[in-house]
């Protein structure tokens, strides 16, 4: 398999972002944050009117998406900024473009876009590939 | 962003110690419930979801979410936000793997914007060390806390 600058990594989607994966995700985090699980907080927040994915299951969206690129890769180094909120329901998709490749180790851009609302994330990562 | 000299210090927080007490454990059963909510197959490899980078050091540093905005006199319930979030890795994480944090609050700053008034942006760094004590990653988080009372 080669890799060049400007090539576009397959996308990963979510159809529909779900509620019941932001309850297991508030036990793995250890964080009970209502406005990952009650829809009455977030509206009396004033935040929406659906529950708030929480952040890290979009970076999970985007890792996935590098892994599915670069089977057997490791992501060695990644940053992302979290532009807007992901709510259940949304259909989401991660993206990549390489933006540099030196040797076993490819640099690119990544961005996790809800349908109808653009970029929520954006970031890089940095993929050793298993050559 | 605007001058804040019409506004208090954010709290002298830096170089605060945020090393965990416990040890984080990967189980392979967790991890795999954890792939599978985010829409793929756990690895047959025995490595682990990349993203317990950020699960783990959260879980195991020395405070809670709640604790951490309360050494920054902020009140969880006002809602932070998660601004940005890195990590660089120099080993896979693996499924029985067991972990420990060291980290420390590496500034906290006041600022001024159109869409939030006075906000405070905290960044923290946390270190994921294997049992013999090397560190398997480094992650910097930084975190919004919207200071709503100095609007």
């Amino acid at each position: 398999m080669s890799y060049t600058v400007g090539d576009t990594l397959p996308p990963f989607m979510i159809e529909s972002v779900s509620a019941d994966a932001m309850k297991q995700w508030a036990v793995f985090l250890a964080d009970p944050n209502p406005i990952h699980l009650d829809v009455a907080v977030v509206k009396a927040k004033g935040l929406g009117d659906r529950v708030i994915n929480q952040g890290p299951i979009n970076v999970a969206y985007m890792m996935n998406m590098l892994m599915a690129a670069f089977p057997g890769g490791r992501i060695e180094a990644m940053d992302s900024r979290f532009l807007d909120n992901v709510y259940a329901g949304d259909r989401v998709v991660a993206t990549g473009r390489i933006t540099a490749v030196d040797g076993d180790r490819i640099d690119c851009e990544i961005s996790l876009d809800a349908e109808g609302r653009g970029t929520v994330n954006s970031g890089t990562a940095r993929v050793r590939i298993n050559i | 962003m605007s001058e804040l000299a019409d506004l208090p210090p954010a709290p002298d927080v830096v170089g605060t110690k945020l090393d965990g007490t416990k040890t984080f454990t990967i189980s392979a059963a967790e991890n795999a419930a954890l792939c599978r909510s985010t829409g793929v197959e756990p690895a047959r490899d025995g490595t682990a979801h990349p993203i317990y980078y950020y699960i783990a050091t959260q879980v195991a540093m020395g405070q809670t979410v709640a604790g951490l905005c309360a050494i920054c006199e902020f009140d969880v319930e006002e809602g932070p936000m998660m601004g940005s979030s890195a990590v660089r890795s120099s080993a896979p994480l693996r499924t029985g793997g067991s972990y420990t944090v060291t980290g420390e609050i590496l500034s906290l700053v006041r600022k001024r914007s159109r869409k939030l008034g006075v906000m405070d942006v905290l960044t923290y760094r946390l270190r994921l060390h294997e049992r013999d004590g090397r560190v398997v990653l480094e992650t910097d988080n930084v975190w919004v806390l919207p200071r709503k009372e100095l609007a």
